[in-house]
């Protein structure tokens, strides 16, 4: 395959979404738009941190249910505990082509990536928790600051993590 | 997703956003976003493809701890082998 193939440029999601969704009747989403952004510079290496990752992809160990392909407004939130199987997992989310995370869910969640960098030093240690939930198409953003994303926050503090990697999809 | 990274950042928490979706990620300004520009669902890339993964996993440990400038946004510059396409749908179920 010839390098004038292969895609340069991002894909403009906004704008496709705008059409995927107006087609389906949905009224314009109004994004959240930010000038600035908080900011806590990590408080010592990552090789002394302590790091959990959370993923919005619609993810789910086997043993739970499956998230809902065609959510809208779900707040719901897996804790998946940090020794989980990676083969383990389930995945229900029309937003995006999933079949490569399901054959190898380290394509979009990688758990046994970090497992790895925690053995090889560079990675101080993980939280005792992973995290699946704020799928998109979430409209009452209000909520989401005022109480999901907060109370998540808790959840992290009891872990006493320094370091969250977050993987939207 | 974004959203969540700003108030977990906002109560103490460093945070850092591997994206797939650039200009999605660009409008929320999560504090800390690593832009990686492969098919959104292979964001650390391909099925059992270790060392991409453990790559784009690096790249945004290196940008949680050396980034200094609120809100950056960093364009790993790896390409995805094969054409993509913007792809929802209820083929995706």
């Amino acid at each position: 395959m010839s390098d004038a193939t292969v895609r340069t440029e991002p894909i403009r999601y906004v704008e496709g979404l705008a059409a995927y969704y107006g087609a389906m009747g949905h009224p314009p989403y109004q994004w959240s738009v930010y000038e600035d952004a908080p900011w806590q510079p990590l408080p010592k290496p990552v090789s002394e941190c302590r790091v959990t990752m959370l993923t919005s992809g619609g993810i789910s160990l086997c043993a739970m249910p499956a998230f809902d392909p065609l959510a809208r407004n779900d707040h719901r939130l897996d804790e998946i505990p940090q020794g989980a199987d990676s083969k383990d997992f389930q995945i229900h989310d029309s937003y995006y082509d999933h079949r490569d995370a399901d054959r190898d869910i380290n394509c979009q969640f990688p758990i046994d990536r970090l497992r790895e960098l925690v053995e090889a030093g560079e990675i101080g240690s993980l939280a005792p928790r992973f995290w699946s939930g704020f799928m998109g198409r979430i409209y009452n953003r209000t909520k989401v600051l005022e109480e999901s994303a907060p109370a998540y926050v808790a959840e992290l503090k009891k872990d006493e993590v320094d370091l969250l990697i977050a993987v939207p999809a | 997703m974004g959203l969540v990274c700003r108030v977990v950042e906002a109560a103490g928490i460093t945070t850092v956003c591997i994206s797939t979706g650039r200009d999605l990620t660009a409008q929320v300004k999560p504090p800390r976003s690593l832009f990686v520009n492969f098919p959104m669902g292979n964001a650390f890339g391909k099925p059992f493809d270790r060392d991409m993964q453990l790559h784009v996993l690096r790249s945004a440990l290196s940008l949680a701890e050396n980034a200094t400038e609120p809100g950056v946004l960093v364009d790993l510059p790896d390409v995805w082998p094969e054409p993509f396409e913007f792809n929802p749908g209820r083929s995706n179920m």
